[in-house]
This record gives structure tokens, C-alpha cells and sequence, in this order.
């Protein structure tokens, strides 16, 4: 099982690189969800650290596409595909689209968020490309393993990281500090409810909220058949990101018990939906 | 100009006939399973069946949604499921996920549509999706009037959008706010509607920023009425009601306000004239306010809502008729209502038309004042004739 994280910046890589497998990085106005978001230049300096040090990089092309987008997003395709990268994540279909039509090489990652819940759809994919597929996190550890069982792609899981619940077009920070005519100049805000905080962004794209708990699965790495683990350095100090991806890194039987509580000592964590199946059908 | 379908929601089969009576060319129903409204009551097979032949019979159409978000657990049911939609006589299903597609598509001639759930909003993914044998797309609810128009110039498949109802305040499949707070699962017909609740706005040091109203996600709802004309203009294919869970009065009210409207203007474009009184229904139908949302670029501070969920439940619907004889009609009550009401009668084929109550009685022919059970039969006599599915309500100045 290999371990990816999606950095906050070039340093962080290079200061965390012995203990990777690989990065998944973001790209300026074609991602969402990311700690940072890197411009083409950047990626493909990164795309050469990445490659001297012998590890896999993959680029996250994940918001949702307008036809305004479609341009930038066709001549990053077209750049991207010249950087030998391990794979592109997607979530909008125009990504597939432009693969089978310029004929890019690269691998796709099906990155559908919260809809990456089978594998019949995983191997639908696969057959347009899609070598890899990075689960949803609200499916449970049953769920990832038989996903991970019978999908003919490689298999990538969220296991550490403030989770995105929500994306909207809308830009809704900034609609009520004008409704209201606050003066406010976060970088970042957060919701509150009953004594519980959220991470909110409102950024070019829309505005995206999180999860008020940080994902810990280091105590289910050795009980999943995935290929990849995830990390996210998302609004995590980078010191304690750095412990983190290297207790991660290292994790075994005799260990895990004692790493699971030093993080839990750093960050409050749950394990998000591995044991928690959500309810389908509401009882009438 | 090709007069687009206009397509309401049922949530039942009451719903379906009241909406294809009241003018809609296709409805859209949630099966018994892998549909997005597990909330729904939902139709059997033999109710979609039944559905359908009623459909048939007007020359309509009935949808079906497979929408959900599939796991493992449902891929064994998937291809029976279809081989019996088929069999009931649904004319098509909407799907958003392509595994499910593919099934459809290899083991059924049901005709194939893209469900908005799958957030399709460009000319390539809608390329995709035609070149795989999708019918018709249901564009995600954040194109904009240009996006719509360049999609339909570019890409020979037919449109579907949304023109009126309740707008999800995130990109669909892209809210999980319910599985968060709830455990209730948003993409598997579980939402509870977190978008609508309270919280506090804080900043990044996490002090308050305190408003006149709570923070909240919440949106006013779609309404486009009054773009109806430039809709139909640019050549969507089909204009879709919001709302399987609506009463059967709003989509009796909705479907028979842009089935008037969208007939007025297709008919005779030349002549067409925005009609106030149209708006007015509406407005008064629903209990929320409404804008044209992402059709117009409208997704500023103005489209919020922030008055959380104190939302005051419609009470204009008093009565559905279910028989008319001799000058007597037979109501079943739908909300209380009393002798001396000013009320209005209105249907498919019936005109609208102001009356008074005078006198009314129960279902052992006694005279009584007020009617206050729900679904009450009752009768009273109105001279003007009236049909089966005819409604009455409150007359409002």
C-alpha cells in the first residue's frame, strides 16, 4: 500500500518526500478541495522533484466545468499529458471527453467525491480510462475492501484529513457578509453549531465546508486492500503534518495503538464513515 | 418553434393524474427502488403500470428516476429493475450514474436520460454522454442561459432544465451535509435538508460575525416564468417542475400556469404577453420567495434566504372535487373552511370562477358550519358545472 498527500506547498513536499510515495497536487482555477493551489510552472517543478526521487505524482483537476472553462482546461490537459504524470484526477465528464478526443496518455483517476460508492461504475470507467479510482469517504471499511476486491482499477482511499461535505457554485460567505454588511477579510471563516466548528471557504469557484472532526484511519491501514492511502494537509499545522505522515509512514502491529493516540492527542479525530453505515431509506 | 414538454413532478398516483390532467405532456415518478427520494411514498410496479396506461391513454409520458448513487449491495438488482420499467411501460428512465446506463442501454429499449444528479454543464461532458446513446440531458441547475445556449448549438441531444421549484443550495452529488450531521445519507434519498438550518458565521480567529439573521446555506427557490419565452426560443426540449413531494394542489397550480403559458407564447409568440396574474398564483402557491436563480447570472446575495426554517405550510388548497351531478359537487376537504368563505373553482377544463358558500353537508346529508376534517367528504350546490380533479381554494385579493 502506497501513501499520497495532497501538500500545502513546494517545501512541504521536499521536507516530507523520504516518507511519500507520491503528491496529489491541485492546479490554479481547475481544482477544488486542495490545501493549495499550484500554477502550471509549479507543477511541473514539482513534477520534477517528484521524478528525481523516484515517487508518483498526480494532478487533481476536480471542479466542476463550464463551457468558459473548457479552453483552459483543454490546454492544461494537453500540457499536463507531456509531464509522464502517474494520473489525473476528474470530476467532471468533459475530462474523459478530451482524453478519448486528443488522445491523452496519461491515466485517469475516477475522483467523483461522494459517488465513488461501487464498482461496477469503477470498472465502467475503467474501460475510458480511468486506471485508478479514489473512493468516496462516506462509504464504510466493508465497503472499501469489496470495492477494492473486485474493481479492475487501483484503489485509493481517503484515510487522514478534514473532509469535504459540501461544494457550492455560490458564493455564500460573501453573500451574507454583503447581506448583512460585515466588514471581513479571512482568508478562511467556519460555521458553528452546537458548540461545533467547520471549516468554510469562499473562494473564485464557490464555497466549500468541512468536516468539524479529522479523519484518523491510521488503526484501519492494515485492515484495508487498497493501493493507495490518502493524507491531507488541509488546515493541519505542518508540524503536526509532518509527525503525522511519518507515524503513517511506518505503522505496524506494535505501533498503531500508541500512534493512533498521539494523534488524537494533536487533532480532535474520528474515523469518519468506516464503521458508520448512513441511513438510506427514513423510516415512514 | 417546437413547443417544449413541460414535465411535473408525482409523487403518487393521485399526483400523476392530477399533473397530466392539468396539463403536463410527462410526468417523472420515483420507482420502488434506486430513485433519490427514499422520503417519497414512490410507486409500485403495478401503480407505474397503471401510471403509464392512464399516460398512455392522454398520448403522455411517464418517467422513472434510477438516480440514486449505487453501492455494491444494489448492482444484483439493477438489470431486473429495468427489464421491469420496460415491462410496465415506462417510456424513459433518468439515470446519473453510467453503470447503470450501460445496463439500461444493453438490456432494455428504454429511452436513456441523464439525471441532473450527474452535474452535467458543458458542451463536452454533454458530447459524452450523447455519444454514449443518452437521449435527452438534464442540465445541472448552475448553467446559465448562455451555457444552455451554447450546448444546444453545439450538441444535436435533447434538453432538459429546470424552470421552476426548490433549489439544492450545492452542486448536486456534491452535498454530503446530511450524511455529516444526520448519518442520513444526502445521494441515496436521505437529505435532510441541512441547507436550511442556522449556524454561526465566524471568522479565522473564530470570533462571530454577528448579522440580523443566522448564517445558513439556504437559497430562495427557482422560478422562471418570466424567461419562459427565451426558454422556448432557444430550443430546450423540455421544462421540468421541481417537487415530488409537493400536494397535489402546487402541481395542479405550477403545471397549469406554465401549461397556459408556455401554450400562449408558442401559439402565438407575436401576441404574447407576461401575465402578472400568473406570477401572482404562483407566488401565492408556494410559500417561499423565488427568483430565476443561475439563468440569469442570479446567484448574488439576492438568491440567499435567511429566515431558516420558520416557513408557514400553505393552507389555500380547501377541497378536491370528486364528483359533479345535477348541481351538486362532492369535495373531499384539504383544509378547513366554513360557510360565508369567498372561494374559487379551477381545472383543467373548468375556467376559474369565484363562489360563495352558503350552505354545506356532510356525508349523512346534515347541514353544517364549518369543515374541518381532513379529507371530509362533503357536499354543496354550485350551479357551474364542474369536473373530477377540479379544485377549490381560498379567494385571494
Amino acid at each position: 500500500m502506497k501513501l499520497l498527500i495532497m501538500p500545502k506547498s513546494i517545501d512541504q513536499i521536499e521536507s516530507l518526500i523520504e516518507d511519500i510515495d507520491g503528491v496529489i497536487v491541485g492546479i490554479k482555477d481547475l481544482s477544488i478541495n486542495q490545501p493549495a493551489y499550484f500554477t502550471l510552472d509549479e507543477i511541473k517543478k514539482i513534477n520534477e522533484i517528484i521524478k528525481n526521487n523516484g515517487k508518483e505524482i498526480f494532478v487533481s483537476l476536480n471542479k466542476n466545468m463550464f463551457n468558459k472553462d473548457l479552453e483552459i482546461l483543454e490546454y492544461t490537459l494537453l500540457q499536463l499529458d507531456n509531464l509522464k504524470l502517474n494520473g489525473i484526477l476528474y470530476y467532471d465528464i468533459a475530462i474523459v471527453n478530451f482524453k478519448k478526443n486528443l488522445k491523452l496518455v496519461t491515466p485517469l483517476v475516477w475522483n467523483q467525491e461522494h459517488l465513488t460508492t461501487n464498482y461496477l461504475t469503477s470498472n465502467f470507467w475503467y474501460e475510458y480510462g480511468a486506471k485508478y479510482t479514489m473512493l468516496s469517504s462516506e462509504i464504510t471499511l466493508d465497503e472499501i475492501n469489496e470495492i477494492a476486491l473486485n474493481a479492475n482499477a487501483k484503489t485509493m482511499v481517503p484515510i487522514f484529513g478534514y473532509l469535504p461535505m459540501f461544494v457550492s457554485r455560490r458564493h455564500l460567505v460573501k453573500n451574507y457578509l454583503d447581506t448583512f454588511k460585515i466588514k471581513d477579510d479571512s482568508n478562511i471563516n467556519y460555521i458553528e453549531k452546537e458548540n461545533k466548528i467547520y471549516a468554510i471557504i469562499d473562494s473564485n469557484d464557490g464555497t466549500i465546508a468541512y468536516s468539524n472532526k479529522c479523519l484518523n484511519g491510521i488503526n484501519e491501514t492494515l485492515k484495508l486492500n487498497v493501493d493507495y492511502i490518502v493524507l491531507n494537509s488541509f488546515n493541519i499545522n505542518n508540524a503536526t503534518f509532518k509527525r503525522v505522515v511519518s507515524m503513517y509512514n511506518i505503522v505496524n502491529e506494535s505501533n498503531i495503538q500508541e500512534f493512533k493516540e498521539e494523534i488524537d492527542k494533536m487533532l480532535e479525530t474520528d474515523t469518519g464513515f468506516l464503521y458508520k453505515e448512513t441511513i438510506y431509506e427514513v423510516k415512514k | 418553434m417546437k413547443k417544449p414538454e413541460l414535465l411535473a413532478p408525482a409523487g403518487d398516483l393521485e399526483r400523476l393524474k392530477i399533473a397530466l390532467l392539468y396539463g403536463a405532456d410527462a410526468v417523472y415518478i420515483g420507482g420502488p427502488m434506486l430513485g433519490l427520494r427514499a422520503n417519497a411514498i414512490n410507486f409500485t410496479l403495478d401503480e407505474i403500470k397503471e401510471g403509464c396506461d392512464f399516460a398512455h391513454k392522454l398520448g403522455k409520458k411517464v418517467h422513472v428516476t434510477v438516480n440514486i448513487v449505487l453501492h455494491n449491495k444494489e448492482i444484483k438488482y439493477i438489470k431486473d429493475y429495468l427489464i421491469n420499467l420496460e415491462k410496465a411501460g415506462v417510456d424513459a428512465v433518468i439515470i446519473s450514474d453510467p453503470a447503470i446506463l450501460k445496463i439500461a442501454k444493453e438490456n432494455t429499449n428504454l429511452e436513456l436520460h441523464l439525471s441532473t444528479q450527474a452535474s452535467t454543464l458543458n458542451i463536452e461532458a454533454v458530447k459524452f454522454f450523447k455519444d454514449f446513446g443518452v437521449k435527452r440531458v438534464v442540465l445541472g441547475r448552475e448553467t446559465s442561459k448562455k451555457d444552455i445556449k451554447q450546448i444546444i448549438d453545439n450538441v444535436d441531444v435533447d434538453i432538459e432544465m429546470f424552470i421552476h421549484g426548490a433549489m439544492c443550495s450545492s452542486y448536486s452529488g456534491r452535498c454530503v451535509l446530511s450524511n455529516f450531521f444526520t448519518a442520513r445519507d444526502a445521494n441515496r434519498g436521505g437529505c435532510a435538508q441541512i441547507c436550511r438550518w442556522d449556524f454561526n458565521l465566524l471568522d479565522e480567529d473564530k470570533t462571530p460575525l454577528k448579522g440580523e439573521k443566522e448564517f445558513t446555506f439556504c437559497t430562495k427557490d427557482l422560478s422562471n416564468l418570466v424567461n419562459l419565452p427565451e426558454i422556448c426560443d432557444m430550443g430546450v426540449s423540455s421544462l421540468k417542475i421541481e417537487g415530488r413531494m409537493r400536494s397535489v394542489y402546487y402541481i395542479a397550480t405550477v403545471v397549469g400556469i406554465y401549461r397556459k403559458a408556455i401554450d400562449e407564447y408558442c401559439n402565438n409568440p407575436s401576441k404574447y404577453e407576461y401575465n402578472l396574474e400568473y406570477e401572482k398564483v404562483l407566488r401565492n402557491c408556494a410559500n417561499r420567495d423565488s427568483i430565476t436563480q443561475f439563468f440569469n447570472g442570479n446567484f448574488g446575495k439576492e438568491s440567499q434566504y435567511y429566515n431558516g426554517r420558520q416557513e408557514v405550510s400553505n393552507q389555500d388548497f380547501l377541497g378536491l372535487v370528486l364528483d359533479y351531478k345535477d348541481g351538486i359537487v362532492t369535495l373531499e376537504q384539504r383544509n378547513y373552511f366554513k360557510v360565508g368563505d369567498v372561494v374559487e373553482f379551477f381545472g383543467p377544463n373548468t375556467k376559474t370562477f369565484e363562489y360563495k358558500i352558503e350552505e354545506v353537508f356532510n356525508d349523512m346529508n346534515e347541514s353544517i358550519d364549518i369543515v374541518r376534517h381532513p379529507k371530509q367528504i362533503v357536499t354543496m350546490k354550485v350551479s357551474q358545472p364542474l369536473e373530477k380533479f377540479d379544485m377549490m381554494r381560498i379567494k385571494k385579493d
